[in-house]
Formats: C-alpha cells, sequence, structure tokens
C-alpha cells in the first residue's frame, strides 16, 4: 500500500504529501480488504446461488433454471434433517465445553509459572500437529478396546478434543502481554480476587473466547475425517453430503448451507445493531 | 501390540472363473414401478415365511445353525447404506416406500443411516470392531465387490441362511451368482450392480469406443482425460487394452498396466484419478473422456445431454455393491429378511427406478415397465440399466486377488496415483 | 475461598489445567502411545501384524520412499502459509483499527465460510476456478491465457486451496493480537516517528507478532498435514502431499506401520520446524504462546 501511495504522492504534486499517503493508504486497505471479502465470500456466492437452481437430475452441477423448489421443501431428501440436526448438536456442545476447558488451560498457562509448564506445551500443540486421519484413527482403536459404542457421544469425545489445542492458541494470543497491572489496580482497590477477574480480567479476553469459540464451532461443524471414525451410525452433514457425491449432492444441501449461513449473518448483524442502539442510547 | 488374525490365512479364495456367456443369456430383466407418490409400499407377493428352520433371532449375536425354535423379526434393524441408494418420496417428512413396506410388513423399524461415503473409510470404520470379534452396531452393510471380498475372506461376514431368503435363491441374475470369491453364493447378496467402461462427452470428442483412445495424444481430449481411483477398474480396463484377461491378471500383468497407464499420465493425456466426482466435472466441461460407471452416465446425461457412455471394444467390467451381514451382527434373521424383501421384484423395481444402476433382480424389468407413469416405464427400454446380452458379453470380472497380490496390485496403483 | 486460595496458589493454574488436560491424555495421548507402537510393527492385516523395535526402518523406509511428497508437502505448506498471511494481515489490520462499527461483521464474515461444508466450498471453487469457469473462462475469450491453461490438477489450484482454508487461522490471531494494542501507543509513536510506515514498522508490526507467529503455525501445520484440497482440487499424481499418502497407506492399503511411522514423522518435522522458527524469530515467550 505504501508503494501506491508513493506513486499517486508523484502524481499529484503540490499537496501536502502526508495528507495523501495516509488517505491513500487507508483507502488501499479499504480496497484490499474488500478484495479478501469477495475472495472469502466468492464460493458461498456460488453456493446460494445453486440453491435456487432446478437441476435436471439428481445432482446440481449445472445451472438451469430458476426455482424455489428446493427452498419449499428443504428436508426432502431421506436423512439430511437427521445429519443437519446431529451437526448443529454436536457442534454446539462441543463448542461450549472446548471452549471452558481451553480457556482455563490459556489462562493457566499465560498466568502462572509452575512446573510442568513445558510438557502442557507440547500436550496442547501435539493434536495440532497430528494427522486428522491419525486422530480419528488412533480414538476409534481406542474406543472400540474400551469397548464404547460409537454414537454421538464419542463424536462429541473427538470434537471437543481437537477444538482444546485450537481454543488455547487462540486464548493465549489474546493473554500474551495482557496488562497485568490492570488487575493490580482492582485489587489494591479493594476488589476481591473473583471480582476482579469478573469486572476486569474476563472482559479484557472476552473478544479472544468469543474469537477462539467461532473457531471451534466452525472446525467442528465442518469436520469429515475424525467425525467419519468415531461416528458410529450417527450421520453428519458433512458425512451425508460426502457420500452424497455418489450419485448426486442434492439442491436442499445448498439450502441447509445457506440457511446456516444466513442464520449466523443475522445473528451478527442483529447484535452490532443492537450494541449501536445500546450506544446510542 | 500384535493383532492376530488366524481366520484369514486359512481362507483361501477359491479362484473358480465366471463362465461369463453362459450366464448373460439369463440376465434378462428387471424393473418397474414407483415414480408416483402413492406407491403401495406393500410388495405384491408376500415373502413366504416359511423359514421355519431357521435360526432364532437377537439375544446370542450369532446363533448356531442348530437352533430351531421359530425366529421372528427383531424390533429393528440397522442398515448401512450409500446416500441415495434407495427410493424415497419427496413428502415430508421424508420417507422410503421400500423400507416403510418392511416395516409394514415385519414390525420392524429400519435404522436406515447413510453412513457410507467410501469402501475404505467405511472399512476402517467397522474393522476395529469386527478384529476385536464384537458387533459393529450394523446388522446390514453395502459395500462394492471388492470390498466385500475382502472382507468375506478374512472371514468376518456371517453366512446367510437360504432358507430365510428364497427370493434372492430364486431372483438374483443368473450372471451374478457364485463369485469366485462367494462361490456358494451366501455370504452377500447383491444391491445394485452396473459396468465400467468409456464415459465421454460425444459433442466433444465424437463417439469413443476403444479404451485405447485415451493413449492418443489427440488435441479434442489431451488434459481432459481422467481415470478411475479404484484399481480394479482403471487396471482392469487398461489390462483389456492390453489383451490381457482380468480375470487372470498376475503381478506382472499388473506391472505391464501401470507402465502402460504412467505413459499417458507422463504424456499429459489423463488428468486426474477420481471417484464419483468425475460426474461432477464431466457436466462442467473440464474433462471429456474417461472410464466411468453406467448409472453415472445416466445421472449425468440429464444434465448433459452429449454425455456417451460405451462398453469398450476392447473389454468393460462389471461391479456390484452387495450387502453383507457382519460378524456378531445382532439381527441376523431380520437382515435376511430384509434381503429377501428386496429381491421381490416389484420392490427391486421401485428401488431401481430411483438409483438407476443395473438391478440384480431377475423380473424387475418386467415390473418397471408396467409402471403407471410413462417416464418410469420407459427406464425398461434404457440399456444402461437394462444391458442386453452382447452388451454383457463384453463385460469381464475381476479375479479374486489373494492378499498377497491385492497388496501389491494396491501399493503399485497408490505409486501411479502419487501417493 | 478467596483466603484458601490465596494460601495454596501454587495450586491454581493445576486446577485449571487439570480437566483439559486430562480430557487431552485419555483422549489423544494415549491413544497416540498406542498409535506410535504400531509404528514400529510388521505384517499385514490378512497375516497379523507383530511388534519389534527392529522395525525402525519403518521410518527410513517411509522417508526415502515417500520424499517427493514430504518435499512437496514443506513446499506448498510455506507458499500457502505466505499466501495466507499477506491476505491476512492487511484484513486483520483493517478489522482491528478502521472497520468501527463493521467490526464484528468483518470478524464474523472471515469465518463465515466453514459454517458451510468443505465439500459445498470445494464444488464452488470447481465452478469457479473451472478451465471455462468464472475466472478463466472470461480470460480465455479475452485471449488473455491460451486455450489450454488450466488451473484445476495443478499445484496453484492445491495452494489456492489450503490457503483458503486457512485464511481464518490467520486473520484471527492476527486480529486479537492487533486489537490488543493500545491505540494511545500507536498515536504516539506516529507523533515521534513521523512516517505511519515506520510506526507501524516500530510499534504495530513487534505487537502484532505474537498472533502472526501463532497464525503462522495455525496455518502451516494443518497445511502439511492436510490431505483434503490435493484429494479434491489437485486429483493429480503430481500434487499429492504426505496426508494423501498417510490416507492411502491407512485406508487403500491396510499399511498401518507406514500410515503410522509417516505420522510420527510429519508431527516430528513439524516440531522440529517450530523450534526453528521460534528460535529465529527470538523470544522464549513466542515459543509459549504456540502452545
Amino acid at each position: 500500500m505504501t508503494t501506491a501511495a508513493l506513486e499517486s504522492a508523484v502524481r499529484s504534486p503540490g499537496t501536502p504529501v502526508q495528507r495523501i499517503r495516509r488517505w491513500l493508504g487507508h483507502n488501499a486497505l479499504f480496497v484490499y480488504t474488500f478484495a479478501a471479502i469477495v475472495y472469502l465470500m466468492l464460493p458461498i456466492v456460488v453456493m446460494i446461488l445453486f440453491s435456487f437452481n432446478r437441476p435436471a437430475g439428481k445432482s446440481n452441477f449445472a445451472w438451469r433454471e430458476f426455482s424455489l423448489n428446493a427452498w419449499l421443501n428443504p428436508f426432502a431428501p431421506l436423512g439430511l434433517s437427521d445429519a443437519v440436526i446431529a451437526s448443529l448438536r454436536i457442534a454446539f456442545v462441543s463448542t461450549i465445553v472446548a471452549t471452558i476447558l481451553g480457556t482455563l488451560i490459556g489462562l493457566g498457562l499465560t498466568r502462572y509459572v509452575f512446573r510442568g509448564r513445558a510438557a502442557t506445551n507440547l500436550i496442547i500443540f501435539l493434536p495440532m500437529a497430528t494427522p486428522e486421519i491419525v486422530l480419528g484413527a488412533s480414538l476409534l482403536t481406542l474406543f472400540v478396546s474400551i469397548g464404547m459404542a460409537r454414537n454421538e457421544l464419542t463424536i462429541l469425545i473427538a470434537h471437543i478434543m481437537f477444538n482444546i489445542s485450537y481454543v488455547v492458541v487462540t486464548i493465549r494470543a489474546r493473554l500474551a502481554g495482557f496488562d497485568r497491572r490492570l488487575e493490580e489496580a482492582a485489587m489494591d482497590l479493594g476488589a476481591t480476587e473473583m471480582v476482579t477477574f469478573w469486572k476486569v480480567t474476563f472482559p479484557l479476553i472476552f473478544p479472544g473466547i468469543l474469537a477462539a469459540a467461532m473457531l471451534a464451532f466452525s472446525l467442528s461443524i465442518d469436520d469429515f475425517v475424525i467425525t467419519n471414525f468415531t461416528a458410529g451410525s450417527t450421520v453428519t452433514l458433512p458425512m451425508y453430503i460426502y457420500g452424497a457425491t455418489r450419485i448426486g449432492v442434492p439442491v436442499q444441501v445448498n439450502v441447509i448451507g445457506t440457511i446456516i449461513f444466513g442464520t449466523a449473518v443475522g445473528a451478527v448483524v442483529l447484535s452490532t445493531l443492537l450494541q449501536r442502539r445500546d450506544r446510542a442510547a | 501390540m500384535s493383532e492376530q488374525h488366524p481366520t484369514l490365512v486359512t481362507r483361501a479364495m477359491t479362484r473358480r472363473r465366471m463362465l461369463q456367456g453362459t450366464a448373460l443369456a439369463g440376465v434378462a430383466a428387471f424393473l418397474a414401478a414407483c415414480g408416483t407418490a402413492a406407491q403401495s409400499a406393500t410388495p405384491s407377493a408376500a415373502p413366504s415365511e416359511a423359514a421355519s428352520t431357521a435360526p432364532s433371532e437377537a439375544p446370542s449375536p450369532s446363533p448356531a445353525a442348530s437352533a430351531t425354535a421359530k425366529p421372528s423379526p427383531a424390533a429393528e434393524l440397522n442398515f448401512a447404506n450409500w446416500p441415495l441408494y434407495i427410493d424415497q418420496d419427496s413428502s415430508n417428512p421424508p420417507k422410503s416406500p421400500t423400507l416403510d413396506g418392511f416395516t409394514k410388513k415385519y414390525g420392524t423399524k429400519v435404522n436406515y443411516r447413510e453412513s457410507i461415503s467410501a469402501n475404505e473409510d467405511f472399512f476402517g470404520t467397522i474393522r476395529p470392531a469386527l478384529q476385536a470379534g464384537q458387533d459393529t452396531g450394523w446388522d446390514l452393510v453395502v459395500l462394492t465387490d471388492w470390498m466385500a471380498a475382502k472382507i468375506i475372506g478374512l472371514g468376518w461376514v456371517e453366512t446367510l441362511d437360504t432358507a430365510n431368503t428364497p427370493k434372492f435363491v430364486a431372483n438374483e441374475s443368473d450372471n451374478l451368482r457364485n463369485q469366485p470369491w462367494d462361490p456358494d453364493n451366501n455370504k452377500r447378496a447383491p444391491w445394485q450392480s452396473g459396468m465400467t467402461g468409456l464415459g465421454f462427452d460425444a459433442k466433444v470428442v465424437g463417439n469413443q469406443t476403444a479404451t485405447a483412445a485415451i493413449w492418443q495424444p489427440d488435441p479434442r481430449w489431451k488434459g481432459k482425460v481422467w481415470l478411475l481411483n479404484e484399481m480394479r477398474d482403471t487396471i482392469a480396463l487398461t489390462l483389456l487394452k492390453l489383451g490381457k484377461d482380468p480375470a487372470t491378471a498376475t503381478n506382472a500383468d499388473c506391472d505391464a498396466a501401470i507402465a502402460e497407464i504412467k505413459k499417458a499420465v507422463d504424456g499429459g493425456i489423463v488428468r486426474s484419478f477420481l471417484g464419483n466426482d468425475y460426474k461432477e466435472q464431466l457436466i462442467k466441461g473440464d474433462l471429456v473422456l474417461g472410464f466411468a460407471w453406467s448409472g453415472d452416465i445416466i445421472q449425468a446425461q440429464l444434465e448433459r445431454a452429449s454425455l456417451k457412455f460405451n462398453i469398450p471394444s476392447e473389454g468393460g467390467m462389471l461391479w456390484t455393491d452387495n450387502m453383507l451381514i457382519p460378524k456378531g451382527a445382532a439381527h441376523k434373521y431380520t437382515a435376511e429378511l430384509m434381503i429377501d424383501y428386496v429381491y421381490d421384484p416389484e420392490i427391486a423395481a421401485q428401488i431401481a427406478a430411483y438409483v438407476q444402476f443395473v438391478s440384480p433382480v431377475k423380473g424387475c424389468k418386467e415390473a418397471i415397465a408396467k409402471n403407471a407413469d410413462k417416464s418410469v416405464a420407459a427406464l425398461a427400454k434404457n440399456p444402461l440399466m437394462f444391458p442386453d446380452a452382447a452388451t454383457l458379453a463384453k463385460t469381464h470380472i475381476f479375479k479374486a486377488l489373494s492378499a498377497d497380490e491385492d497388496k501389491y496390485f494396491n501399493d503399485q496403483f497408490s505409486t501411479l496415483q502419487g501417493n | 475461598m478467596t483466603a484458601l486460595l490465596r494460601r495454596y496458589r501454587f495450586i491454581v493454574p493445576y486446577l485449571l489445567l487439570t480437566p483439559g488436560l486430562i480430557w487431552l491424555a485419555i483422549f489423544y495421548v494415549y491413544p497416540s502411545v498406542q498409535m506410535f507402537i504400531s509404528s514400529f510393527w510388521s505384517g499385514s492385516l490378512e497375516r497379523g501384524f507383530t511388534f519389534s523395535l527392529s522395525n525402525v526402518h519403518n521410518y527410513t523406509d517411509a522417508l526415502s520412499r515417500y520424499q517427493d511428497q514430504i518435499v512437496r508437502s514443506i513446499f506448498f505448506a510455506a507458499a500457502a502459509t505466505v499466501a495466507t498471511f499477506l491476505i491476512s494481515f492487511p484484513l486483520a489490520y483493517t478489522i482491528a483499527f478502521r472497520a468501527g462499527q463493521y467490526k464484528n461483521l468483518l470478524l464474523f464474515l472471515v469465518i463465515a465460510p466453514f459454517f458451510t461444508s468443505f465439500l459445498l466450498r470445494v464444488i464452488s471453487w470447481r465452478t469457479i476456478l473451472g478451465d471455462d469457469g468464472l475466472l478463466l473462462g472470461p480470460l480465455k475469450s479475452a485471449g488473455l491465457v491460451g486455450d489450454d491453461v488450466r488451473i484445476l490438477a495443478t499445484p496453484v489450484a492445491v495452494i489456492a486451496g489450503i490457503a483458503y482454508n486457512f485464511l481464518p487461522f490467520m486473520t484471527l490471531p492476527i486480529y486479537v493480537s492487533l486489537e490488543k494494542i493500545d491505540k494511545r501507543l500507536l498515536e504516539a509513536g506516529q507523533d515521534l516517528y513521523a512516517t505511519p510506515w515506520s510506526a507501524f514498522r516500530k510499534i504495530t508490526l513487534p505487537l502484532a507478532l505474537p498472533g502472526i507467529f501463532a497464525g503462522t503455525l495455525l496455518t502451516f501445520i494443518p497445511a502439511m498435514g492436510d490431505y483434503v484440497n490435493a484429494e479434491l482440487l489437485g486429483q493429480t499424481p503430481g500434487t499429492k502431499m504426505i496426508g494423501n499418502v498417510v490416507q492411502s497407506r491407512f485406508l487403500v492399503n491396510n499399511d498401518y506401520p507406514t500410515a503410522a511411522a509417516l505420522s510420527f514423522i510429519l508431527m516430528a518435522g513439524i516440531l522440529v520446524a517450530v523450534a526453528v522458527y521460534a528460535r529465529l524469530l527470538g523470544t522464549e515467550e513466542l515459543v509459549s504462546s504456540a502452545g
């Protein structure tokens, strides 16, 4: 962005160079951000578009004609609604549990010096470095060896397991360089440790917790490999879609994808609006 | 930590070769009804309840054959299949007339799960339980022939009590019977079958009838050719192109086929090794010629009418997806009832009209031709669903590879694909 | 309660760590040890496997046989990480400092793609990147690129796919570390350093380093082990990565010892890379911020 700023600065002599640079710098940044968001959203736009397709056959790859068919009957394919519900349930529960466990570890690791830190770091780190297939296969071996039937519970266990590390890492990035003096100040003013935590520490790390939870949710709802190994007779949405490619992914899958996406966007927009109203009030 | 598989070594597979020609004549026919929302869910002919000598159900996982108590259908049946591989109507909530019919007839709740998305992946999920001698949680699973052969070879399936499956015994297509890996025809029952041959976009490449085309660097298809990532399909079609018979393939033949494929890959003609997703890219036009499964092309034609399927002049392959009862299944008898049930031609027609592969059930064609819905009845004339004897005469079956051969072939084929 | 906590302060970290660590010990460490043992097996699924320390050659065999894929994995993962960083940093910077009321929305949009199935995204990408797709179609009809140019089934498609897939893993940590920078520090810096660029270089960038470090690792590590993108966008022998080999050894060839050995080679390689990277960046604090 500096190069761009420099060029324009040269092309428009006579104006205060610094102001132009800063102005262009800002705009270049917005243009760049816009491009990045377009890049991120492009596949989703295609997905949404094809949710309005009326394919000739069972697969939904070539655009044919506009139709609301799939939208009017989104759960038409056998087993799709079960898969969606199972996926959402697993994602919610595993996100909550993993976020709590991971946040606790994150707090422990950044705020205390204790024996076994290095080992803890390693144990947090390794699951992220392990190929998914190995995680899935070794977990399955464990479940079988202790005679535990595979169902939604085993999927949950697996999802919480792989989510913990991601939560810890995200939380730690937030906590690194955390200004402890804020807490000390609160305690000096007579706040107890608990009060200090909830009134000072928690609000400060909350954005990190939220980011970690979002990451965990998205990892969970989209996981195929590990889920496939630990699922037993439960079918999650990614498993359904993966398997459906054999005959053709039904249009309804695009509809479900669009609904999940839309719900999440709606929730965020709503909370942003509410926040703004609060601030205005 | 060592794992032992005593059963395995002893289970050498027989290598009886199928007599193609004679078997074909009987292929006949199929199918049927369905299509309309109000299909009659109950089969017209009820399976006979004659199985009085069958083993009793439920409590003991592997009932001894000597049990004589009259069995009764279990309350539930855990059935794993591939997605969209059974008829369904678009009511809300969705229903499968076939499954509902079974429930109505036997009072059994079918826990039908579309859990299988790839043979290897699914096997990976049931293997530890089988190895540990535990119930996999499934009573009936559908796997492709080579995987079925492997699991049968490992001794991990229940033997069917054919007294409980009279319709399977009577109605199985003759050309599918007594596979070399199931010589007694009692370890599996075909769910659907199909052919492997050449799939292509006739508008781009013209009518291609020979596998050899894939080795010609024609600009119309160079860089837009795919091969299947299923080892048996790709090796077999290449062997046929080389004039070798897949029914007698040796390690040396495998090497020759691999070397031949490598030429086309290194020459930049072959772009990818794909599973079912070739269909998507074929519809989109990124691929124009390659090895394909017949049912896929029927489906894809609806989206791109210029797609064609030919059994190559050098020869094509015949494959089956098979119902198996995993060792230790809790509801073996009920699983047998299900096998028998789907071998009723009316039920088979109902399924075939939806999935549009080649039904393994005799009488399916006739049943489908009688359908009130003309578009469904017309399927009876589709040569890809009901191939004639001449077409079938050009198809081959892969030999039952020994464990060592299987390892060798797969190793070479994995290396060829870069993994 | 508080008094008790204060008295036994040394226990607090363990109380915080225990629940999560127990989870990981049972569901990660223990199964992994079992898997490690299986990397010293020999034999086959049909004949059974036997353990022997002399089977350490599983490791050397795997290394020499799959060196192409190993080198390719490092290259693809590194290229994707760089691409991800180049996209993420300005994005995170905008969200942290310039987005105002749209901060939450933008933050959400970064993750949004991952609320939809990866397979749908891959199918979308195939539509976009297709030989005559949204991207190449117009370029080809404008005569800007040759007719036989393609992106799918090339390393470019795989790297782009990985970069897309792991973008939030880079953006979020960078955002998190940028967001907590004290804005007054930046104002003071701009006053002192005069140009925004040097203020950026001397204040923002160093303070963002923990996030960059975490983001790089969160991207590079899973990218090294990724096989989905090579499987679905590459689909050609020249784009297969080490993850594809593990997958195929495990599921197709039932060659569990090699699959396990390769997994541990991958993990060891990643550990070494992380250590070297941490050393290069300098501080111990950074190492621990990687987890």
